[in-house]
């Protein structure tokens, strides 16, 4: 009797859990899977009031299209430039910084700290105007390289987050010894702390390309014409007068959410851990 | 002797420690620090693009404050701010304790379940942009399909609905975080907590205010603090799915501060809107980082 009741409590307590599922992955996913088929379907189906559901008639015509009679290549490999050398900078400046305040002694320290997590916590929605402001001045206006710079400031704060408490989570008495030993303060950083941090500092270094990649407010003020644009400011201007042309806004999406999402996707089993010890810890 | 050397060795490990964390300091100090109190100085002054600017005090803000569109923006953030949060944290909930039960396929579910925070904030929005269509959009369609509505929903042309429309498309962003961050506090609880619970006699709800909420209270409140302050300052998704319109009804202070400085060009109106935001911001920020400085 009292196990029948637990076996059918835990039927139940299944169902809601399958059901809690299945609805969440429809809602999550349907949007990618609608971005996806658009991408996929051909003008004269797209433009109906009763869109069907699934795909009738395939055709790579908007992707093709996209390639050839647009600059979509440009965009794209202006955004590669931009998300891999704000990447490769921030990971130098956050590696060596982080170090610093994690294993050498100076004063100032704490409140370098400090000032990093609020400049982490500022939003770009401030910082904008005065940033293109900036820019003109120093004469990088409608120039991608300006973006090498601005993006410093959020994926280093970003990462020196991150780094601190990967390089915490790892024992001193290691570098103790090898300091003992005669190694500088350098060399224990690029002979031992690296190589333990190393799948942290990829992680990390992933997460820094993604918000890159992703930017949209600072590439939008920051950049004006074609040449200097990213995909993500590049695709909204697929429109013909008021127009969109959504078969090439959907396909370039499709394009333009490979690298963030496959990076992800690789970096996701670390993701929770590093959610959770990267300050949300108590 | 040993003990100068000593000396020699701190003053040595204090110049390296400062000369390495010099690239940060010029980072947050020269390229942050001095163009946020720059913000300041300019909402003084009558900056507009091109021209050369004077200093004209608190006219800005004085204009600002007697404009009905401001308190209109102001309150549009507010409801998108808390609207928003409040369903991504229910929702988020919800999530990450099924997550944290075990079930066949609960790893692909989890990775399937990421996939709207690693996209570009651009796609998403132009998607639902793209579903949301008046005419071609297929969420009317299925809603006509399955019988619930006769007419279309304008969900980007009515000005009761947009606002609404995008919170939608913000809680569709921003799930996943909450997931992922309230998943890494459940997998923290000591789960001998739960079966002494149960033997006392607890059920599930009872169990979770009591020994779930408490335990990862920390993780929720600064979950909670992050997604405030991004979404208070959400751009992207309200600029390219509705431009703020129509008649302001979805414009909220980032797409209002936009629209000022690069349509109407003026400068140092635009700033004097996000400087009147600061002290909210400051309040969220403080709190935030003074649940982040705790694990030091």
């Amino acid at each position: 009797m009292h196990s029948t009741t637990i076996k059918r409590r835990k039927q139940y307590k299944n169902i809601l859990i399958y059901a809690i599922v299945v609805i969440s992955l429809f809602f999550t996913l349907f949007p990618i899977y609608w971005m996806i088929k658009s991408s996929l379907t051909p003008d004269d189906l797209m433009y109906t009031p009763r869109p069907s559901l699934f795909p009738e008639r395939i055709t790579f015509k908007h992707y093709q299209s996209l390639f050839t009679e647009t600059s979509f290549m440009r965009y794209f490999f202006n955004s590669v430039y931009v998300a891999s050398i704000t990447t490769l900078l921030s990971m130098v400046i956050s590696i060596l910084g982080s170090y610093s305040m994690t294993r050498l002694r100076f004063r100032g320290r704490i409140f370098i700290m400090r000032s990093i997590i609020l400049s982490y916590l500022l939003p770009v929605a401030v910082l904008f105007i005065p940033m293109y402001i900036l820019m003109s001045k120093i004469g990088l206006s409608d120039n991608k390289n300006s973006l090498l710079i601005v993006y410093l400031t959020f994926t280093v704060p970003y990462s020196c987050y991150m780094l601190i408490s990967y390089f915490r989570a790892i024992p001193k008495s290691l570098e103790e010894a090898a300091l003992i030993d005669g190694c500088t303060h350098l060399q224990t950083l690029i002979r031992i702390i690296l190589p333990i941090a190393s799948p942290g500092i990829a992680v990390v270094a992933t997460f820094a390309f993604t918000l890159s990649w992703n930017e949209y407010l600072y590439a939008l003020v920051l950049t004006t014409s074609p040449s200097q644009q990213t995909v993500t400011i590049g695709i909204s201007t697929f429109q013909f007068s008021d127009q969109y042309i959504w078969g090439l806004i959907m396909s370039s999406s499709v394009i333009s959410s490979i690298p963030a999402v496959t990076l992800y996707l690789l970096a996701q089993r670390y993701l929770i851990s590093g959610l959770a010890s990267g300050g949300v810890k108590q | 002797m040993r003990k100068k050397n000593k000396l020699l060795v701190n003053q040595n490990e204090k110049t390296l420690g400062q000369l390495l964390v010099l690239p940060l300091f010029l980072l947050v100090f020269g390229l942050m620090g001095y163009p946020f109190i720059n913000t300041i100085y300019i909402s003084l002054t009558n900056k507009r693009v091109g021209y050369d600017s004077s200093f004209i005090g608190f006219k800005n803000y004085i204009r600002l404050f007697q404009d009905p569109t401001y308190w209109m923006v102001l309150k549009n953030t507010f409801v998108y701010m808390i609207l928003a949060v409040g369903v991504k944290l229910v929702i988020g909930m919800i999530l990450a304790l099924t997550l944290n039960e075990d079930f066949k396929g609960r790893a692909i579910v989890r990775m399937l379940l990421l996939i709207p925070w690693a996209l570009p904030g651009m796609v998403a929005a132009m998607t639902w942009k793209w579903m949301y269509n008046d005419t071609f959009g297929i969420i009317n369609s299925i809603l006509k399909n399955i019988g619930l509505i006769e007419v279309s929903i304008p969900w980007l042309s009515s000005k009761h609905l947009t606002l609404y429309s995008v919170i939608i498309v913000n809680i569709w962003r921003g799930i996943p975080f909450f997931i992922f961050s309230l998943l890494g506090g459940l997998q923290t609880i000591d789960g001998q907590l739960y079966e002494a619970a149960k033997i006392d006699g607890a059920n599930m709800i009872r169990r979770f205010w009591s020994i779930t909420v408490p335990s990862i209270l920390p993780v929720i409140s600064i979950t909670t603090m992050l997604s405030s302050i991004w979404t208070f300052n959400d751009f992207e998704n309200i600029w390219l799915i509705t431009g703020g319109g129509p008649l302001n009804s979805s414009s909220v202070v980032a797409t209002y501060t936009y629209q000022i400085a690069f349509q109407y060009n003026e400068m140092a109106q635009a700033v004097s809107v996000a400087v009147s935001i600061m002290p909210i911001l400051i309040v969220m920020i403080l709190f935030a980082s003074k649940r982040i400085g705790k694990e030091d």
